[in-house]
C-alpha cells in the first residue's frame, strides 16, 4: 500500500512538474508577443521613428478595425461585406477544383489509357504557377466573379489531381492480391482498398488546394476587383490608409487559419488512422 | 484567344528580338537573378530559424506567435504594406520573395528536428557528446532530408511570387511580360508569358530534386 502511494505521488509530482514547464512556456509566449507589441507603439506613437502614413501604431490598427466593421469608407463597403464576397468566392473555385480535382487524379492513377491521354496536357499545365492564370483569365472572363472563379480552379485542380494520383498509387500491392484472391472485383478494389489507401494523401491535396486557392484569391483581387478583402487593401493603398491595409493583412491571415482548422477537423472526422 | 501557333511564334520572335527592354532570355534572367536573392536570404534565415525553433524550447516560444500570425498571410498581401515601405524598386520584389520563401522554410526546418529520433539524441548524450555535437553530429542531419523538402518548396513558392512582385511594377522580367499583355488585352503576349515561366519553374524544381538525391541518397522519396 505505501509503495503504490509512493508511486502515484511520484506520478502527480512529474505532471505537476510538467504542467509548470508548459506554464512557463506559455508565459515565454505572452510575453513575446507583449514585448512586440510594446516596441511597435513605441516606434510609432511615442518616439514617432517611422511616418505614421508608412506604420501605423497597433493602437490605430486596431481602431480602424473596429471602425472598419460597420464604415464603408475609403472602399465602398464594410469589413464583414468584404469578407463575405472574399470567402464565397474563394470557396466556390475551391469546391469546383476539389469536386473535379480529387476524382480525376484517383481515375488517372487506376486506369492506364486516361492516364496517358491526360497525364501530357496535365503535364503541361501544372508547373504554371496560379497567379500567371489572373491575367489571362481577366482578358477572357472580365472583372467579374467568373474569372476569379477560373483562377481559383487552377490553383486547387492542381494539387487535389497531385496528391490523389499519387495517394492510389502507394496502395500496397499485397493488399491488391488479397483483394483479388478473395474474388473481389475491380470497382470493389478501388473503392475498398485503393481510396481508403488513398484518403490521407487526397486529404493533404484538399489541404494545399485551399491555401493556394486563398492567396490566389488575393491576388486577384488585388490585381483587377471591385470588391473583396484584396480589393479593400488595394484601395486603402492608394489612399494611403496603411492601417486599413494591416487590418486587410491580418484578416487574410486569421481566415487563412480557419480554413485551414476546419480542414484539420474534417480530416479526424471522417480520415481513418489519423489521430 | 490566341491560337498556339501564334503564341508559338511569338516566344520564337521573342527570344531574338527584345521586348521592352531586352529579349525574353533578358526577362527571364532578371526574374531569376531576383528569385536568387530573394530566395537565399530566405532559406539562410529560415533554416537558421527553423532549426533553433525546434531544438530550443525557449526560442520556439519566443518566436511561434508571431510566427503563427505572420505565416498564413500570402506574399502576395505584403505587396501594398512593401511598396509603402521600401518604394517600387529592387529592394521591394526582393522582399515580396523573401515572404514567398521563409515560412514554407521554417515550418519544415523545424519539424525535421522535432521527428529526429529520442533514442539516437539520448544514445548520444549517453556517450558523453555535448549539446553542440549533438546538434552538429545527429539532430543535423536525421532533420536534413525535411529541411531539403522545405527548401524546394520555397523555391516553388520564391518563384511564384516574383511573378507577383513583377505585376506591381517592374522595366523587366516575365510578370512584366504578361502585365503589359494584360493592359494591351494581347492573350498572345500574356501566353508567351506563361509558357516561360511554367518551364522555368519546372526545371527548377527537377533540379532541386536531383540535387537531392545527390545530398541525401539514403533518403529517396522519389519512389
Amino acid at each position: 500500500m505505501a509503495k503504490k502511494n509512493a508511486r502515484d505521488s511520484r506520478i502527480w509530482l512529474s505532471i505537476q512538474k510538467e504542467k509548470k514547464e508548459k506554464r512557463k512556456y506559455v508565459l515565454i509566449s505572452c510575453a513575446s508577443l507583449l514585448t512586440f507589441l510594446l516596441i511597435w507603439e513605441l516606434c510609432t506613437d511615442i518616439l514617432k521613428l517611422a511616418p505614421s502614413y508608412a506604420m501605423p501604431s497597433p493602437l490605430k490598427v486596431f481602431r480602424s478595425f473596429v471602425a472598419k466593421l460597420y464604415q464603408t469608407a475609403p472602399d465602398g463597403s464594410t469589413l464583414p461585406v468584404h469578407i463575405g464576397v472574399s470567402v464565397y468566392t474563394a470557396l466556390l473555385g475551391f469546391l469546383m477544383g476539389a469536386v473535379i480535382g480529387s476524382p480525376l487524379g484517383i481515375l488517372m492513377a487506376w486506369f492506364k489509357t486516361l492516364d496517358r491521354i491526360v497525364k501530357p496536357v496535365f503535364d503541361v499545365l501544372r508547373p504554371i504557377p496560379p497567379i500567371a492564370w489572373i491575367p489571362i483569365m481577366l482578358v477572357v472572363l472580365g472583372i467579374g466573379t467568373a474569372s476569379k472563379v477560373a483562377v481559383i480552379f487552377m490553383a486547387s485542380f492542381v494539387p487535389c489531381v497531385i496528391n490523389a494520383y499519387s495517394g492510389i498509387k502507394q496502395t500496397n500491392e499485397v493488399h491488391i492480391w488479397v483483394g483479388k484472391t478473395f474474388g473481389a472485383s475491380r470497382s470493389q478494389l478501388l473503392f475498398r482498398v485503393a481510396i481508403p489507401t488513398a484518403m490521407p494523401m487526397i486529404f493533404t491535396g484538399i489541404k494545399v488546394s485551399l491555401g493556394a486557392s486563398w492567396m490566389a484569391l488575393v491576388a486577384a483581387e488585388l490585381l483587377a476587383s471591385s470588391s473583396g478583402l484584396g480589393y479593400m487593401i488595394q484601395i486603402a493603398r492608394s489612399v494611403g490608409r496603411a492601417d486599413i491595409i494591416i487590418v486587410g493583412m491580418l484578416m487574410i491571415g486569421v481566415i487563412s487559419m480557419l480554413f485551414s482548422a476546419a480542414l484539420e477537423y474534417l480530416e479526424r472526422r471522417f480520415v481513418k488512422g489519423v489521430k | 484567344m490566341a491560337g498556339p501557333e501564334e503564341v508559338f511564334a511569338l516566344i520564337c520572335k521573342y527570344f531574338i528580338e527584345p521586348v521592352g527592354r531586352t529579349t525574353l532570355f533578358g526577362h527571364i534572367g532578371a526574374s531569376l537573378g531576383r528569385v536568387l536573392i530573394g530566395y537565399s536570404i530566405a532559406s539562410l534565415a529560415g533554416v537558421t530559424l527553423g532549426l533553433a525553433m525546434g531544438y530550443s524550447k525557449t526560442v520556439r516560444a519566443i518566436a511561434a506567435p508571431l510566427f503563427n500570425i505572420v505565416r498564413p498571410i500570402p506574399a502576395v498581401a505584403w505587396i501594398p504594406m512593401t511598396i509603402l515601405w521600401l518604394g517600387i524598386g529592387e529592394a521591394a520584389k526582393i522582399f515580396i520573395i523573401f515572404i514567398g520563401g521563409f515560412a514554407n522554410t521554417v515550418i519544415n526546418s523545424m519539424s525535421g528536428v522535432r521527428t529526429v529520433d529520442p533514442v539516437l539524441i539520448g544514445a548520444a548524450q549517453l556517450l558523453g557528446a555535448s549539446k553542440w555535437q549533438t546538434f552538429r553530429r545527429v539532430i543535423l542531419p536525421s532533420s536534413f532530408p525535411y529541411v531539403f523538402a522545405g527548401l524546394q518548396i520555397s523555391l516553388s513558392g520564391s518563384w511564384m511570387s516574383v511573378l507577383a512582385a513583377e505585376m506591381v511594377s517592374s522595366h523587366e522580367g516575365v510578370g512584366w511580360l504578361i502585365i503589359t499583355g494584360m493592359n494591351n488585352a494581347n492573350t498572345a503576349q500574356i501566353m508567351a508569358g506563361m509558357i516561360p515561366i511554367g518551364v522555368v519553374g519546372f526545371i527548377l524544381v527537377s533540379l532541386m530534386r536531383w540535387i537531392e538525391k545527390k545530398l541525401c541518397a539514403w533518403n529517396d522519396r522519389s519512389r
